[in-house]
């Protein structure tokens, strides 16, 4: 089997059907399309829930064997993609619960507290165009594997593969509050560290200037002109 | 709809970035972050965040991870 193709997202879901049809009636290798298509997001949800690629690569392997074995359970008023979603989360989860030493998870909402921003300062105007492709995309995945893993499975599942709240909340064995406000920490969280590269760098005027702006007050427009600013 | 401070602002900030929400709730998110610069920039700077990740599509499948798993598939799928 070849990996030469890479999964065109504007195949839909009826070819899904059609593939998984074609499985279940004997022609396996019909199968392979289904992985090509597929695997990338398998691979993003595992590593999202495990954290490493080593865990994220065995839940995947066990997911797509999974979903071959299992194939005829798959009710075709889901849609493949969802299905698939929840066994690869199902697998990675299981696998986190497995590992050793690992500090159990709560299944309290941690995200109740409202996350604070610290970085105020306005980004570059097009920051992403001052480091290499390679640069800017190591960041953003270490921004993401950084994220504790509640937030980093919510940001993943909502903004990077795109299921809806309530999907992502089935997905999780959650509701759709936690999600949402996982999602929004995570967004906050991502924000917060990437704004260390792309923000413009303050000026002790702009620092000055903003702090008066904030504030809002006459006594640190005052302190601007006792500093000469 | 009451004068939303920065913490409530804050807390609708995916209604935001996402488009959703009501017109009343966006015109009063608008309104607020037409005064605050603070929560302005979060703002701004959450939506160029996001665009900036997804644009960068994180998290390839490494080739030799891929390599595995079809080697693996490929003895099931072989199986009698």
């Amino acid at each position: 089997m070849q990996n030469d193709e890479r999964p065109n997202p504007n195949v839909r879901d009826e070819d899904d059907v059609l593939l998984v049809e074609r499985v279940l009636a004997g022609d396996r290798r019909a199968f392979e399309p289904l992985v090509r298509k597929h695997e990338r997001r398998v691979f993003r949800v595992a590593l999202a829930v495990l954290g490493n690629i080593e865990d994220a690569e065995e839940a995947m392997q066990e997911t797509f064997i999974k979903a071959f074995r299992h194939l005829d359970h798959f009710r075709k008023e889901a849609l493949f993609t969802t299905w698939l979603t929840r066994i690869a989360i199902n697998e990675a989860i299981q696998k986190r619960r497995a590992r050793k030493n690992v500090v159990p998870l709560t299944e309290v909402d941690v995200a109740t507290e409202q996350f604070t921003p610290k970085r105020y300062e306005s980004w570059k105007s097009n920051p992403e165009q001052l480091y290499g492709k390679q640069e800017i995309h190591r960041m953003v995945e270490s921004a993401i594997q950084s994220l504790p893993e509640i937030y980093r499975e919510a940001f993943v599942l909502r903004d990077l593969e795109e299921l809806s709240a309530a999907e992502a909340a089935e997905a999780l064995g959650i509701t759709v509050p936690p999600v949402k406000s996982r999602l929004l920490r995570a967004r906050l969280m991502l924000r917060e560290s990437l704004a260390e590269k792309f923000e413009e760098p303050a000026t002790l005027r702009t620092k000055f200037v903003h702090t008066a702006v904030d504030a809002g007050t006459a006594v640190a427009m005052r302190l601007m002109r006792a500093a000469g600013m | 709809m009451k004068t939303m401070d920065c913490k409530d602002v804050l807390a609708n900030l995916s209604c935001y970035v996402d488009g959703d929400g009501s017109v009343e709730l966006r015109a009063a998110l608008e309104k607020h972050i037409s005064r605050c610069r603070r929560c302005r920039v979060v703002f701004d700077t959450t939506g160029r965040m996001l665009k900036i990740v997804t644009d960068t599509a994180p998290f390839e499948v490494p080739l030799s991870v891929s390599a595995r798993l079809y080697a693996r598939l490929e003895k099931v799928l072989s199986e009698p």
